[in-house]
């Protein structure tokens, strides 16, 4: 199978759930899909397409929309499934239950992006610390990190 | 009675201080729980306000055994960018490098694993050889761990007559070492009884936990990104994925081990065949908008780059998953059910070298909140005493 077969086997598929698709090299799939098709796209490429292996979820801050890409692998192409959430309202819902291999990807998502992942199996923080200011998410373009002033216990000499 | 064993996460020593928390019922593992983010490093953040050139260097520092691969992963990803194509001479010699540093992680490894096994001579032997390895990257590159070799449309440094004729003396007495191990192994049946059995992931949990590397080819998955996504030469390289069935710490020595003589056929093959020619070309100080998905596979798995760039000279994105963070859903699944005394063997096997050393673990008694630190010697102890009156594993063969 190559990559034309299954961009025609997508579009079969898929049909208008599919807002767009594009092969920009060989091995590289990036098919666009909105929000509330993303499971029925990850359900036909993990049970019909055979792509049971999820390299990791990207996050991108594009100002007004969260863009989500999802990489896919298996032994002869890689497969991006993308797909936007707006930034006022982020609410995505969890792949966990057709690939458990996804928590910690969708964990490190919700940290760092502050998007809320709806079923999420184990919603904890994941790499921030514990005493974390809530509302501050790094990889949003608007957050800047200031180094609070250094304050020397019992003052300076 | 159920207890809660807090491990780390700080040690000096670490690459990626992690803690676990374990439920255990006496002596097995029933629960397991990972916490990470002690040693997070905002490094995604950063990337975006340094140059091209600057994040080489920077995503170089992600890893310190490994430090060639997410250069590799993250240069090539920026050349499809940049519309460059890099000369095959300067491929080659970065295909060099990066299968050279495959070989001392997997001595590496090797030793590490002999070592929580108990077998302390087989890790002397292995990292004395790792040291032929090392030299020769000093050689190459100039440098022992962050070799600084790759730069964006090809390599840095090229290779003469005299350096290649050494890597293939060395290669030859890495060779033979190399056999000796096997040997080794096969004579040594209380190595092969401490593995056997220990941290079992079978394929079915393997490929739906998104296992990588060595943990997902030892379970009989043949997925290996220089064969599937063919990056850099390996489309002209002759190689074989290797793989086993056991699904056990054994088969994961067994996949290093044959990894380790692909290795070297693969470094010859690259000596004997190397191009003439320059060894990089001029690169752009800036990239047109565009996305990439660079893919490498690293000693430990899969490792993948996500790189975005909006016109200027510095990326607008970059992601990047190294492999351990991909084996961690897998090594939850391995740990329970299994003894306390198996967690630095199965731990190790995932090569996160998360318990190379001397560490504190404290038991917290559920009911009654009181605590107890052992320390790791203690932990490695038990888990020889352990392994010393198992009989069940005697019958285990090295199966090379």
């Amino acid at each position: 199978m190559n990559d034309q077969t299954l961009i025609d086997k997508a579009k079969a598929s898929l049909g208008d759930k599919v807002l767009d698709i594009t092969n920009p090299a060989p091995r590289r799939i990036f098919i666009k899909l909105k929000v509330d098709d993303l499971l029925a796209a990850v359900n036909w490429l993990k049970n019909e397409m055979g792509f049971t292996h999820l390299a990791t979820i990207t996050g991108v801050d594009l100002g007004q929309a969260f863009e989500l890409i999802y990489h896919f692998a298996n032994s002869f192409t890689c497969v991006n499934l993308r797909t936007e959430i707006p930034r006022d309202n982020p609410l995505l819902p969890s792949i966990c239950q057709l690939i458990p291999g996804a928590v910690l990807y969708e964990r490190e998502l919700q940290d760092m992006f502050g998007i809320v992942v709806q079923n999420i199996p184990d919603g904890r923080p994941l790499v921030l610390p514990d005493d974390w200011p809530a509302g501050n998410y790094p990889l949003r373009k608007d957050w800047k990190y200031e180094r609070p002033p250094e304050v020397i216990p019992g003052g300076k000499r | 009675m159920k207890f809660q064993i807090p491990i780390g996460p700080q040690h000096p020593a670490l690459k990626e201080p992690i803690s676990l928390r374990m439920t255990v019922e006496g002596e097995i593992i029933r629960d397991a729980d990972i916490r990470l983010g002690y040693n997070h490093r905002g490094l995604e953040k950063l990337a975006e306000q340094k140059t091209w050139i600057q994040n080489i260097y920077l995503t170089e520092r992600i890893c310190g055994i490994c430090s060639h691969s997410h250069t590799t992963c993250y240069v090539q990803g920026v050349e499809k960018l940049m519309e460059l194509e890099p000369p095959k001479r300067g491929l080659y010699i970065r295909t060099l490098v990066a299968e050279l540093e495959r070989v001392h992680s997997h001595l590496l490894w090797l030793g590490v694993a002999g070592h929580e096994a108990g077998f302390d001579s087989f890790f002397m032997y292995t990292w004395r050889d790792r040291e032929i390895v090392m030299d020769i990257l000093e050689i190459i590159t100039g440098n022992r761990v962050h070799y600084g070799i790759n730069t964006i449309g090809g390599v840095r440094r090229d290779l003469d007559e005299q350096q290649i004729k050494h890597i293939l003396d060395s290669l030859s007495v890495l060779r033979q070492r190399s056999e000796y191990y096997k040997h080794l192994g096969t004579n040594e049946p209380s190595f092969v009884a401490r593995l056997a059995g220990v941290g079992y992931l079978s394929r079915e949990d393997a490929i739906a936990l998104c296992a990588v590397g060595p943990t997902l080819r030892a379970s009989g998955v043949p997925m290996d990104v220089r064969k599937d996504d063919p990056y850099a030469v390996y489309d002209e390289v002759p190689f074989e994925v290797c793989t086993a069935e056991t699904g056990d710490v054994l088969g994961r020595t067994v996949v290093r081990i044959k990894e380790l003589f692909q290795c070297y056929n693969i470094i010859e093959y690259l000596l004997k065949n190397l191009p003439s020619g320059p060894v990089a070309v001029r690169a752009p100080r800036r990239a047109k908008p565009n996305e990439v998905v660079s893919r490498y596979e690293a000693p430990r798995g899969e490792n993948i780059h996500y790189i975005k760039s909006n016109g200027t000279d510095k990326p607008e994105r970059l992601k990047v998953r190294a492999p351990t963070l991909g084996n961690y859903a897998a090594t939850i699944k391995m740990l329970k059910n299994g003894f306390i005394a198996d967690v630095p063997l199965i731990f190790a096997a995932i090569d996160p070298c998360i318990c190379c050393a001397e560490r504190a673990v404290s038991l917290v008694d559920a009911r009654t909140g009181q605590e107890k630190i052992i320390v790791m010697n203690d932990l490695k102890r038990l888990s020889r005493r352990l392994s010393a009156g198992n009989i069940r594993k005697r019958e285990a063969e090295w199966p090379l």
